[in-house]
């Protein structure tokens, strides 16, 4: 267990009276520490888990620091996707409840449409999936590409379209993996249920 | 690695499920449609074009591509395409219900005849042609009965009738929706007649499950708490597991059993709704397909499998012992249509949302987009989907979560919000 470690997590001071707050409240005798896991690593949903535990809650390999007055725990892949996050708490009118800010695990879309794995994608959306989804009053935009993952989002007749499925897995999957093979997989993150014109509608 | 071709109607629901199902189970997909799809130029092989009323035709042709590439399993996801599905599956020897067996499903009137003609406890029933005289199609039977389109699915075009003036009304409604065009194309011959049925009392259940070389296997009860009396036979929720005792359960099952035994459904998923009365289950329809819609997201098994999967893993051979539902209560709410309109806003979503128990919701009209109730409508607005511990707390969950659900339709006759009270009278609203 590596004890004591440089914080590869900050909290903020909100944060930090807030999980002394619940350790209070919880009666706890000053043993309990905060264990935070990464409950989703998908950047289009990423998940954080928080749960006061007791020392025997620990494992070997979990990576501990206590600069804020308790010890945090992580495990290692946890601490590795964590590594330059920060805590805050967080309280409106509709929720309250614990937020990170993670680079590594930054939205989809936030980051710039750049390299030649992103280019080759591009042009394949150019020159084969909009000239074809154009004839249904659809196109296709390339929002980034990500670990290999092609993330796309679909508009017009594509949007909310009762085939949009059928289109992505058997159309827009298979020509991009054709024309650039090194891609794994490809992530629709479109709001279907935004579309105001799809091409068909599902119906019984 | 194996090939399987998923049958869809152009206006599925059920795409995405049952190809992430294929996807997780490993297995390449051909999509067969009755619609070109954008891209079919540049991926050969991937989807074929499918005529829905010419099934003969269209068998040849998924056996003529089947030389190129070969198929390990036929699923059709909708009605429209079980016809099709069975006879290439018979050509290619593949595993599924046999034609017969689903020509004799797909026509209710045929349906009641081979279940009466096996002794099997029927209603009454008769066909009448559609363009026969309702006022004589109406002497003779009992009332309450219900008038039934013979191939539609999902309650379109059922209507109850207590008297003889409301048969004629039902009868003159029912007509209508036949000469619809897109009606008359799925229904084929089956347009051409109307079913009148003794109404069945009782609460409604769905049954779905899976029949492997004539043995049925279940795998869930559906309870339909909302009173389905008429006049029209708008579903909404489904729960599950059943809250009927054991000894109804194995009712509805033995009854589901006996009547797949009987129309010679012995390969592949079946969708069966029921009535139950004083504990004695009686069929109303029995299909050879899985459940449609959305709804089947509430049904997941042990270990980590889709309905959809399970209904592939059967088509390919694959082993589905040792699968059951998993632990806990699930429900879905098939939204009402309240009116006939144009929807403008649906407002409260996030508010549903935040009840407890509450998993999804999906609205599957866009804005803008004209909205037809039942009998008439074939589509759902939309699915909330819940679970929790038990099944009256995912039917408290979706009750209280819909109520916070805002329609807006605006009728032809100019814009104004709809209550859902305001359609369903008090003593008629299914949802109380």
């Amino acid at each position: 267990m590596s004890e004591n470690a440089k914080p590869s997590v900050e909290f903020t001071d909100r944060a930090r009276d807030q999980v002394l707050h619940f350790r209070q409240e919880m009666g706890e005798n000053g043993n309990s520490a905060l264990r935070i896991k990464v409950g989703s690593p998908s950047p289009l949903d990423p998940r954080y888990e928080f749960i006061l535990i007791d020392p025997h809650e620990r494992g070997s390999e979990d990576v501990v620091f206590d600069d804020y007055g308790f010890d945090v725990v992580m495990d290692p892949e946890s601490a590795k996707l964590l590594d330059g996050g920060s805590v805050d708490w967080v309280e409106t009118i509709k929720e309250s409840g614990f937020k990170i800010e993670n680079p590594n695990l930054a939205p989809i879309g936030s980051k710039p449409l750049e390299g030649p794995l992103a280019a080759r994608v591009q042009q394949a959306i150019d020159q084969f999936v909009n000239p074809g989804v154009a004839q249904h009053g659809g196109s296709v935009t390339l929002v980034e590409v990500r670990d290999s993952i092609v993330y796309i989002q679909m508009r017009g007749g594509c949007q909310g379209c009762g085939m949009a499925s059928v289109t992505l897995s058997q159309g827009i999957e298979r020509i991009l993996k054709e024309q650039v093979p090194e891609i794994a997989s490809i992530q629709d993150v479109t709001d279907h249920a935004g579309g105001t014109n799809p091409y068909i509608t599902a119906a019984k | 690695m194996q090939r399987i071709l998923l049958l869809f109607s152009r206006t599925t629901y059920r795409a995405a499920a049952f190809l992430a199902a294929a996807r997780r189970l490993s297995v390449d997909v051909t999509v067969g449609s009755n619609h070109r799809q954008a891209l079919a130029s540049h991926t050969p092989g991937s989807t074929l074009v499918l005529g829905v009323a010419a099934v003969d035709r269209a068998v040849a042709t998924i056996v003529r591509f089947a030389s190129d590439y070969p198929l390990a399993a036929i699923v059709a996801a909708e009605d429209d395409f079980t016809h099709v599905a069975a006879g290439a599956s018979e050509a290619l020897g593949l595993t599924h219900h046999s034609p017969a067996a689903v020509r004799s499903v797909r026509n209710k009137a045929l349906m009641r005849e081979r279940l009466a003609a096996a002794g099997f406890p029927s209603p009454w029933f008769r066909v009448a042609p559609v363009q026969s005289d309702p006022t004589d199609a109406a002497s003779g039977s009992p009332f309450p009965c219900v008038l039934k389109p013979l191939s539609l699915s999902a309650s379109r075009g059922v209507i109850r009738a207590d008297t003889p003036e409301e048969f004629v009304r039902a009868w003159n409604r029912i007509r209508r929706i036949l000469k619809d065009s897109d009606t008359v194309r799925r229904s084929g011959d089956a347009g051409a007649e109307i079913l009148i049925e003794a109404y069945l009392p009782g609460r409604e259940v769905a049954l779905e499950g899976i029949v492997v070389g004539g043995e049925l296997l279940t795998l869930a009860i559906l309870d339909k708490p909302d009173p389905m009396e008429g006049p029209f036979f708008e579903e909404t929720i489904l729960l599950t597991p059943s809250r009927f005792p054991k000894k109804v359960q194995s009712e509805i099952v033995s009854t589901v059993q006996r009547s797949a035994a009987i129309l010679g459904l012995d390969n592949g998923p079946i969708h069966a709704e029921l009535r139950v009365d004083h504990g004695r289950a009686s069929l109303i329809e029995i299909a050879p397909r899985s459940i449609g819609g959305r709804c089947s997201a509430i049904l997941r098994f042990t270990p980590d499998a889709t309905l959809e999967e399970l209904v592939l893993r059967h088509a390919l051979g694959m082993v589905l012992r040792g699968f059951v539902r998993e632990p806990g209560a699930a429900g879905v709410m098939m939204l009402p249509i309240p009116e006939a309109g144009v929807l403008r806003e649906v407002g409260g979503m996030d508010q549903a949302l935040a009840v407890q128990g509450i998993k999804g919701l999906e609205i599957t009209i866009p804005l803008g987009q004209p909205v037809v109730p039942l009998p008439e409508g074939n589509r759902y607005l939309g699915f909330l989907f819940a679970r929790g511990k038990t099944p009256d707390d995912v039917e408290s969950a979706l009750r209280v979560a819909y109520s916070r659900v805002a329609v807006r339709v605006e009728p032809n006759s100019g814009g104004r919000e709809v209550s859902v009270t305001e359609f369903f009278p008090r003593g008629r609203h299914p949802l109380q």
